[in-house]
């Protein structure tokens, strides 16, 4: 009998840094893929780009359809957006941990409803900074500061809740990202306690994955997670600056330090510049590094993740892996 | 024989925390006076405490403190860690060094490469000279600010070789045009990897295709000039270091670094090009640090213990005798303000209310960084000093100004303070600070409009808050808050 390596590979990325505006992102935190191939990332941008803030609508084939959302504290605008979701109708949420509100847009990006209280209490939010959609179409809400998951109806009426601050099975040391596979399990990035934990539908705790480290299958504050047709499970990474997939039984598969090209937006942007094009032709993106700090060496290399926020598989198993510092997402697929 | 220690006087501790810290809380005066005057200076000489920052947290939820290209973000990141800091020396030294090696960020179209280089001067900052200024001459923002990239064998580009004499080191008048030329020399082939590419984004001032490319240091043998050269009268195949330890052999770099650390920490000086024209303020003293260069094989530390174990450093005249810097004011008030967790939008307000009171962080004005002394304070910056630390220092739920209150209500000792009594805690606990007569008058005068104040019950307290809260308010906007 012989056994296939696990391996992915790269195909593009999309992406350019938008911090005049347009095509483009900045410092994007989320991302979700509409069945139809649109896809939706929400830039969080910078104090002096503020204008950036909304969320960018694109496709992997490079199309750029503009922007909803904005700046500001009123319905329909964002702070600090986290997290991004669409429900069976194609309506797409939005979580922002500063204004602690899910905000819904139908598909044509018009706003529909705005909900969410600061609190603690039992349908409240601490800081709402991962989403998704279950197989009935309830709302699952990481709740990072409360350390604890809630079930909310769409329209915001709150159905469940479990998990509480702690290490131990099924506490949480400020959560990020969540997930969940064909079956409906939940999968969420235990940021703090550098592990991730899967849960039944109903909350209750199956498994955990990953220890403190930067060894293979262990993590440094890992921010996002996604879960492919077969079960295996891929890990923003994002202190260490990697991504890394286990199997369905947490066992290490391989792991990614990101290998970006010149995408087509930024070749054409290129092109308009002589002088950085003609440098270009000598530059070399890679190279050896005189620091052990990770994010240094992101900042250096080019190619490399810096700050990889998310992982986000579509339906053909492609795995998107979106950068907050580089502006883009890498797209990889099993060889 | 039984040895007796003596209680160092409060004043002279308080003076040392403000010039070799950012000032002390009432509960930080304490446990120095405990440890004594000695010790406590052997502590922020020697910091064992970890530099630590939360940076996990910083990260997630200031992004844009991850990435650090913007200088809003770098700034409010330093001003969070000087503000949080139990190192305060170390930290002071890295605003030291940034004055006397100032570089920007606007040239560089990024603060995270200047954010590295104040990372260095925490580390180095208080060692050797020698070894500073070896990770100078490699530092990617400086060889990119002073257009090193530019300096190679066969066409020199004299601008780091230049002022590396002048501002870093010697200053005008010690060395001749030809030195500045050699000294170039000795550092071609010093420059970052891509040269060209980062040349030529840096000019276009764009981070676009995939947002900035943080710099690393390269040397090139291939464009290093190995000919012969003469540097401050020595001659031989030298290369950079060689040139740093030539240079730092110089009295007039010992005496140029003296001069830098005696207008930081001891009394105002004259602008530095005023200097090959006009002797120290105090010649004595310079001596006394060039002594401690030399003995110490060029250890800054022993520069700065010989400063504050000096008598002119504890001398009654030399308390409050400096103006603060705006970065010295505002991260000072933080402390006493204390609330800092995480860093939050106040530490972008603050890095703010520093730029508008003249001391962008990360953007000095020129490689001159700041004067300082008197050029900090004109009327519109005086506005912007009273109005920050009034707004910080205005919540008595802050836990420092909780405390500042607390702790008169304990010395109040469950009887109520009369008008004078109260103003004298407040000016206690905010110094010790000693105001002149009329201001003092004026201040009793307004806490009259309290009348007795007692912090002894639920009913009474809230007064007793808005009361300290009230005179804190008028304290800090005193003249002789913005003293050091």
């Amino acid at each position: 009998m012989t056994t296939t390596a696990f391996r992915l590979e790269y195909l593009t990325n999309v992406g350019f840094c938008a911090d005049q505006g347009g095509r483009g992102f900045m410092m994007p935190t989320a991302m979700a893929i509409r069945d139809d191939g649109r896809i939706f990332v929400v830039s969080r941008s910078n104090t002096t780009a503020l204008n950036i803030v909304g969320i960018q609508m694109v496709t992997r084939d490079h199309e750029y359809f503009g922007q909803i959302g904005s700046y500001g504290r009123e319905a329909g605008q964002m702070v600090w957006p986290t997290a991004l979701a669409l429900d069976k109708q194609r309506n797409l949420y939005l979580a922002d941990e500063s204004l602690h509100r899910i905000t819904t847009y139908d598909n044509e990006g018009s706003l529909v409803s705005t909900w969410g209280t600061k609190g603690s209490g039992h349908g409240e939010f601490d800081g709402p900074s991962g989403i998704l959609f279950d197989a009935d179409d309830n709302l699952v809400v990481v709740d990072h500061r409360n350390h604890r998951v809630q079930k909310y109806t769409k329209d915001g009426k709150i159905l469940s809740e479990w998990g509480s601050f702690g290490h131990g099975d099924g506490q949480f040391n400020l959560p990020w990202g969540i997930t969940q596979d064909r079956e409906g399990n939940l999968y969420i990035a235990d940021w703090r306690n550098d592990r991730i934990q899967k849960f039944a539908p109903d909350g209750t705790f199956i498994a955990k994955y990953g220890t403190p480290g930067d060894g293979d299958g262990q993590f440094n504050r890992p921010s996002g997670v996604g879960v492919d047709s077969e079960g295996n499970i891929y890990v923003a990474d994002r202190g260490n600056q990697r991504v890394q997939v286990l199997d369905s039984d947490g066992n290490f598969l391989t792991k990614l330090r990101g290998e970006a090209t010149l995408n087509p937006w930024a070749q054409e942007y290129l092109e308009a510049q002589a002088d950085e094009k003609a440098a270009r032709a000598k530059f070399v993106p890679v190279f050896e590094v005189d620091t052990d700090d990770p994010s240094e060496v992101s900042a250096r290399i080019e190619p490399y993740f810096w700050d990889p926020v998310a992982v986000v598989l579509d339906d053909e198993d492609r795995a998107y892996v979106l950068e907050t510092c580089r502006h883009r997402f890498q797209i990889y697929e099993r060889a | 024989m039984a040895t007796t220690q003596t209680r160092t006087d409060p004043k002279l501790m308080a003076h040392l925390l403000r010039r070799a810290g950012f000032g002390a809380t009432p509960a930080e005066l304490d446990l120095a006076l405990e440890r004594g005057y000695e010790a406590t200076l052997d502590d922020l000489l020697d910091p064992t405490a970890a530099d630590v920052l939360p940076d996990d947290l910083i990260r997630r939820y200031h992004v844009d403190q991850s990435d650090l290209r913007g200088s809003p973000a770098a700034a409010a990141h330093w001003i969070y860690r000087m503000a949080t800091t139990d190192s305060p020396l170390r930290e002071k030294m890295c605003l030291f060094w940034h004055r006397v090696f100032a570089t920007g960020a606007t040239k560089l179209i990024q603060a995270r490469v200047v954010t590295s280089q104040i990372d260095m001067f925490r580390e180095h900052g208080m060692g050797s000279f020698r070894d500073l200024l070896v990770q100078l001459s490699r530092d990617p923002a400086m060889l990119m600010w002073l257009d090193n990239q530019d300096n190679h064998k066969d066409s020199i580009n004299e601008n780091y070789g230049r002022e590396i004499l002048e501002l870093f080191s010697m200053g005008v008048g010690n060395y001749t045009e030809d030195d500045i030329k050699e000294c170039a020399r000795a550092f071609t082939g010093w420059r970052v990897v891509n040269p060209d590419y980062m040349s030529i984004k840096m000019r276009n001032n764009t981070a676009r295709p995939y947002g900035y490319i943080s710099w690393q240091f390269e040397y090139d043998d291939e464009d290093h000039d190995h000919g012969e050269k003469t540097l401050l009268g020595e001659t031989g195949d030298f290369n950079g270091e060689d040139a740093v330890d030539i240079i730092c052999k110089q009295q007039a770099t010992a005496e140029f670094i003296a001069r830098h650390l005696y207008h930081f920490f001891v009394a105002d000086e004259l602008p530095v090009p005023q200097w090959p024209h006009m002797p120290p303020r105090d010649p004595a003293a310079i001596e006394v640090m060039t002594k401690a260069y030399f003995e110490s094989g060029y250890s800054i530390k022993e520069m700065l213990r010989a400063t504050f174990t000096s008598d002119f450093f504890k001398s009654e005249a030399s308390r409050f005798a400096r103006i603060k810097s705006p970065a010295e004011m505002v991260v000072g008030t933080m402390r006493l303000a204390g609330g800092l967790e995480i860093p939050s939008g106040d530490t972008y307000a603050a890095a703010s209310a520093c730029a508008n009171m003249g001391q962008a962080l990360m953007a000095p004005p020129s490689v001159e960084g700041w004067q300082g002394g008197s050029e900090w304070i004109n009327t519109g910056t005086y506005v912007e000093r009273v109005n920050f630390v009034g707004k910080i220092l205005n919540d008595p739920d802050r836990p420092g100004v909780r405390a500042v209150i607390d702790r008169i209500g304990r010395t109040a000792k469950g009887s109520a303070l009369s008008p004078e009594k109260l103003v004298g805690a407040c000016l206690e606990v905010l110094g010790p600070l000693d105001l002149l007569d009329s201001t003092h008058r004026n201040l009793v005068d307004y806490a009259t409009k309290f009348g007795e104040v007692s912090f002894s019950d639920e009913v009474l307290s809230p007064r007793a808050d808005e009361a300290v809260v009230a005179l804190i308010q008028l304290i800090v906007s005193t003249q002789e808050y913005q003293m050091a």
